[in-house]
């Protein structure tokens, strides 16, 4: 292959009919550098000071342009807990009922395929950080089992778990479910409009 | 290695001219997954993306800060923009499949996955990230050069010969690089975790109710084969993520690799995840192999009149 043309305003690689003028060629390479190094930064779990700098610096351009990303799905652990979400509904009439996002489990294959982000949704909103997501889960829930005729007065979140607890003969056997109330939201009249 | 015979290294990887196929094929079947994508979350796009949507725009700017590329941000929030933005997505991922204004709509398919996942990151999976991060770099690469109506039209217009013209492949190979990232990235996460280094990870997968698709044979399932079954997955990512740039394990890796997947798709419920992430094996494949191997399939194939000595190729 042919060295680059330094001193000529044109880069010609060999076996191309194209050439990359010498402006182009310094800016996509300037771009590929700084990709590879932030995309590597970014993305390897390294706690180096710079490293850390590094992912601080670039941050702004990476939210910014989409360029975003975690590679941590069933790591550095899977979850070790069967999980999911429920509300219990309470009227203004005293009556109460439970409403559950999609459970996977309980759906059919193409039901799953097209129900499936309901999964990450409830694992997403019991994450502590996402607190603030759960006065707007529980509003859109009021809205879903309201009428004017029997409006919800009051949504209280709850988290329901069963821990996954290895054998040694790797058989498994479920654990009681245990749960806790993620959020409870008062209900205004106009949540439900 | 001197510096100088590292620079003519990097010019041949990212500037020696390639076939565009690859990257039009990935072009291709990166359009059908968004395709696929949309239709999947259609029946719940503005319960996802609507004005009174699970996580209010507002709630997400709080938790997600920052200056982002995100249409939504611009759009009017209601219900008829909202499936307005759905209907020019489906199109525009419609149009860049059979390779039409290839450049204008791998851009704005690109404009319309990023605001997507901008505007609701609390559903997203692995295989979301991958197609955002790809779409990046495909907007880059030359992928209407070739399986496109672009070119049919450039053909008939006498502006490009019937002979398909090699491009350089710095775009394709950053999409390369990603792939390869995402699988040294989970390695090292990975090894982070006692349960994968201790061999009882596949446990807790296998036995997550939510995540359960097909039933695995119970042989499968012994703790021994549980062991093997996750260090054997580490294995996997740490040479799919470094090893595939060695030329002579690449397609055994790949092999692998595709193995690895199906067994996924099989056992586990993350629609589009595998197929997402298998999209960029194209890319990795030489044309060149590729061309060698239909002719081996043709030459083998029962019944048939191949003759490479009559056959033009």
């Amino acid at each position: 292959m042919e060295k680059p043309k330094t001193s000529d305003s044109l880069i010609r690689m060999k076996g191309s009919r194209t050439t990359l003028s010498r402006t182009k060629y310094v800016a996509i390479n300037a771009f590929l550098i700084f990709h590879i190094l932030a995309i590597s930064c970014w993305c390897l779990p390294l706690d180096s000071p710079l490293i850390l700098l590094c992912k601080q610096t670039i941050r702004p351009y990476f939210l910014w342009s989409g360029l975003f990303q975690s590679w941590d799905m069933f790591s550095p652990s899977p979850k070790a807990a069967n999980t999911y979400v429920d509300a219990t509904i309470i009227y203004k009439d005293g009556s109460r009922t439970t409403w559950a996002f999609p459970r996977m489990e309980q759906l059919s294959l193409t039901q799953r395929y097209f129900k499936e982000r309901y999964r990450k949704f409830a694992e997403t909103l019991t994450l502590d950080e996402n607190d603030p997501m759960l006065a707007d889960i529980a509003r859109r829930v009021a809205r879903l089992n309201s009428t004017p005729a029997h409006p919800v007065k009051t949504v209280i979140l709850i988290y329901h778990w069963s821990f996954i607890v290895p054998r040694p003969d790797g058989s498994y056997v479920p654990e009681p479910w245990n749960q806790h109330v993620l959020y409870g939201y008062g209900v205004r009249p106009e949540d439900i409009q | 290695m001197t510096l100088r015979s590292f620079f003519a290294a990097w010019n041949k990887f990212f500037f020696e001219p390639q076939s565009p196929v690859p990257i039009s094929v990935f072009r291709i079947v990166y359009s059908l997954l968004v395709v696929a994508t949309l239709i999947l979350l259609r029946p719940d796009w503005l319960a996802w993306y609507g004005p009174h949507a699970w996580v209010s725009r507002s709630t997400m700017h709080t938790l997600e800060p920052g200056t982002r590329l995100n249409l939504f941000a611009v759009i009017p929030q209601t219900d008829s923009w909202i499936n307005a933005f759905f209907w020019i997505s489906l199109g525009s991922a419609t149009l860049l499949a059979i390779g039409f204004l290839t450049r204008f709509n791998s851009v704005l398919v690109y404009l319309c996955l990023a605001s997507m996942q901008q505007r609701n990151l609390s559903i997203l999976h692995g295989g979301d990230t991958f197609l955002r991060v790809a779409g990046f770099f495909l907007i880059f690469a030359p992928a209407g050069a070739a399986l496109s109506v672009d070119r049919l039209i450039r053909v008939r217009r006498g502006k490009e010969t019937a002979e398909i013209r090699p491009r350089s492949p710095w775009a394709q190979r950053m999409i390369q690089f990603e792939l390869a990232m995402v699988y040294f990235a989970t390695f090292c996460i990975k090894v982070r975790g006692a349960p994968w280094l201790q061999g009882t990870a596949m446990y807790y997968i296998y036995h997550l109710d939510e995540f359960r698709r097909f039933p695995v044979p119970a042989w499968l399932l012994g703790p021994t084969m549980l062991k093997l079954e996750g260090w054997a997955a580490l294995v996997l990512e740490f040479s799919l993520g470094v090893l595939i740039w060695v030329k002579e394990l690449r397609y055994i890796l790949l092999a692998l690799g595709v193995v690895f997947h199906l067994s996924l798709e099989y056992s586990l419920n993350i629609p589009m995840f595998q197929w997402d992430i298998l999209s960029g094996y194209i890319l990795f494949v030489d044309p060149a192999d590729a061309r060698r191997a239909w002719s081996w399939v043709r030459q083998h194939l029962p019944a048939n009149n191949y003759n490479p000595e009559t056959t033009t190729p």
